[in-house]
């Protein structure tokens, strides 16, 4: 029997400032592609329109826009940052699509048109906290990439910190693909935190860590880089001295031993050859695509409507474990993980979330309430 | 707001302060529809954009130093372009000064009814301004008006009450704040001995 032909989207950055990611995360979404091509028993194939905004925001509007009206296109795999997500919200609003979103992102969204298969800050930042707060102090530094999620981690993070009584030394930003990093390293031989939380992404991050390898070298009690978007990637191209020795957390590390993974591994080093580090980037490509597949199956359709509320009933094998998505927000609910680099540049997991947490996008049941929110900065005082 | 003024008189130049992108050209035309001259400019706003009716601001890549005034003290109503409901973000916009907000990505409507209530907010912000800055003198001018009621028993062999009411005639025949006539009172004015 003939089978039907879906196209989707494959919209990730295989060029520009945070390619690294983007060209795992596509060829993980090609990965589960062929896959689900090569299963004759499945009653369609899809078919990829791959599209590269080169890491410009205001080209992803006119791409996804172009897939859904020239291909039909009703699901996009893809976005990497918040703000290419947010302009491809309103093309899928518009066109009755379907975005699969699958990276740490800051939270603060739950738009009906998204599957977040991704963590946000109760799924990353306050686990990674939950570790590092009681053992590196309270002395913080803070440096990310100068958009939404530099600011709004870091935000996060300083209500952590000083909701703990703590002191967050300095705060800085640098902007996306900038690789000036001497002046941070500088402030932070000066300051002497306790840890440095690192928010940046692509090439300011590699080149921040390439920097701060050269300093610990020569500062043996530096302290240790703890962040929530520092993959296999961001080290791939370090020396073996500066890999070692961060934190990091995510939902997926190459490494992680569980027998779902232990397969995805055998499968996809079988296709990418056995020296291919997974990521999770790649991950988030392939998953995004094996749930949409499956609920396709079980829906009889690609039609969004209908998907979502296939994806939302029910749980799905992953490399991640079985993942269940929240109908109230969409949110995909997450084991977070937390690991130390090494030399090579992978990742050894030493603390895994029990059981999968649900995901609080909005931050309202995940953090201790204490006392009025302010909201602004309080311009009156009660004089007496 | 004066709500008889037609839109068109409250209202004759905007200024988007946002980069290229579909919402400014949605936002554009809603506001060309209602006859508003629109400028964009991105990043930065200099002097000369002081004389706008309106600015709206982009709040989700927006920083400090874009506005050639103080953070709170726009000479214009100030309208958010929200993409990012993050709290940091909505925090950001407010310390600005905004009076009203427009949600991204904007459509075809919603533009007019952000224009009448940031206008609204903006004026009444000023003008509860304007009283508390009034209250602040009265209040600073206090023990002025109890030394000129001091005064007055000494220098006029007055009860209280008396004192009291006599300063009120003066304020009153004068055209003077309580105030304005204690502080006169205290100066040994003239006219007021005249008066007395």
């Amino acid at each position: 029997m003939a089978r039907d032909t879906v196209p989707v989207s494959v919209l990730y950055s295989s060029t520009g400032s945070y390619a690294a990611y983007g060209r795992d995360a596509a060829a993980g979404a090609m990965a589960a592609i062929s896959e689900i091509n090569a299963d004759a028993s499945l009653p369609f194939l899809l078919k990829a329109r791959v599209s590269d905004p080169g890491g410009h925001a205001e080209r992803y509007a006119q791409m996804a826009k172009e897939a859904a009206v020239q291909d039909g296109c009703r699901h996009i795999i893809g976005c990497i940052t918040s703000w290419s997500r947010k302009d491809v919200l309103p093309v899928v609003e518009r066109h009755d699509g379907q975005l699969w979103y699958a990276f740490p992102y800051e939270g603060y969204e739950a738009n009906e048109r998204v599957i977040y298969l991704g963590p946000c800050p109760n799924q990353h930042l306050l686990p990674l906290f939950g570790h590092v707060q009681p053992r590196f102090g309270n002395r913080a530094f803070f440096v990310g990439s100068n958009y939404i999620w530099g600011w709004e981690v870091s935000r996060i993070a300083r209500e952590l910190v000083e909701g703990d009584g703590g002191r967050v030394l300095s705060d800085r930003f640098v902007p996306l693909g900038s690789i000036e990093v001497d002046h941070l390293i500088r402030e932070i031989a000066t300051l002497k935190p306790g840890f440095v939380l690192t928010n940046l992404v692509g090439a300011s991050a590699a080149a921040f860590i390439a920097a701060y390898g050269t300093f610990r070298a020569e500062t043996p009690e530096a302290p240790p880089l703890v962040a929530c978007n520092l993959t296999e990637i961001d080290l791939e191209t370090l020396s073996p001295a500066a890999r070692a020795g961060h934190i990091a957390t995510s939902t997926y590390f190459h490494r992680l031993e569980t027998p779902e993974n232990r397969a995805f591994k055998a499968r996809m080093l079988a296709r990418h050859g056995q020296q291919r580090r997974l990521s999770a980037a790649f991950v988030a490509g392939y998953t995004g695509v094996s749930v949409l597949a499956r609920a396709m199956v079980d829906a009889g359709t690609d039609e969004p409507a209908a998907i979502r509320k296939v994806v939302t009933s029910r749980a799905f094998e992953t490399p991640l474990g079985a993942l269940t998505i929240d109908a109230r927000n969409q949110h995909a609910a997450l084991v977070p993980h937390l690991a130390l680099s090494d030399r090579d540049g992978a990742f050894d997991i030493f603390e895994s979330a029990a059981a999968p947490i649900d995901a609080d996008p909005y931050l309202v049941r995940s953090l201790p309430r204490v006392g009025p929110v302010v909201i602004g900065t309080p311009s009156l005082r009660v004089i007496k | 707001m004066n709500r008889k003024a037609p839109l068109s008189q409250i209202f004759s130049r905007a200024v988007i302060l946002h980069r290229d992108h579909p919402s400014i050209d949605a936002l554009r035309r809603q506001l060309e529809l209602l006859h508003i001259e629109v400028v964009t400019v991105w990043p930065q706003l200099d002097e000369a954009h002081a004389t706008a009716d309106v600015v709206f601001f982009d709040a989700d890549m927006g920083h400090d130093g874009q506005f050639p005034w103080p953070a709170g003290y726009a000479p214009m109503p100030m309208i958010a372009l929200i993409g990012t409901e993050a709290p940091g973000r909505v925090q950001w916009a407010l310390a600005q000064g905004s009076n009203a907000h427009l949600l991204k990505p904007i459509g075809s409507t919603g533009a007019y009814s952000a224009l009448l209530i940031a206008r609204h907010a903006w004026d009444m912000a000023r003008s509860q301004a304007d009283d508390i800055r009034a209250l602040e003198d009265r209040l600073r001018q206090r023990p002025v008006v109890v030394r000129a009621v001091l005064k007055l028993i000494q220098s006029e062999g007055l009860d209280e009450a008396g004192a009291w009411k006599r300063m009120r005639r003066i304020a009153m025949d004068w055209s003077m704040s309580i105030e304005e006539t204690a502080e006169a009172i205290c100066r040994d004015e003239r006219r007021l001995k005249g008066g007395l």
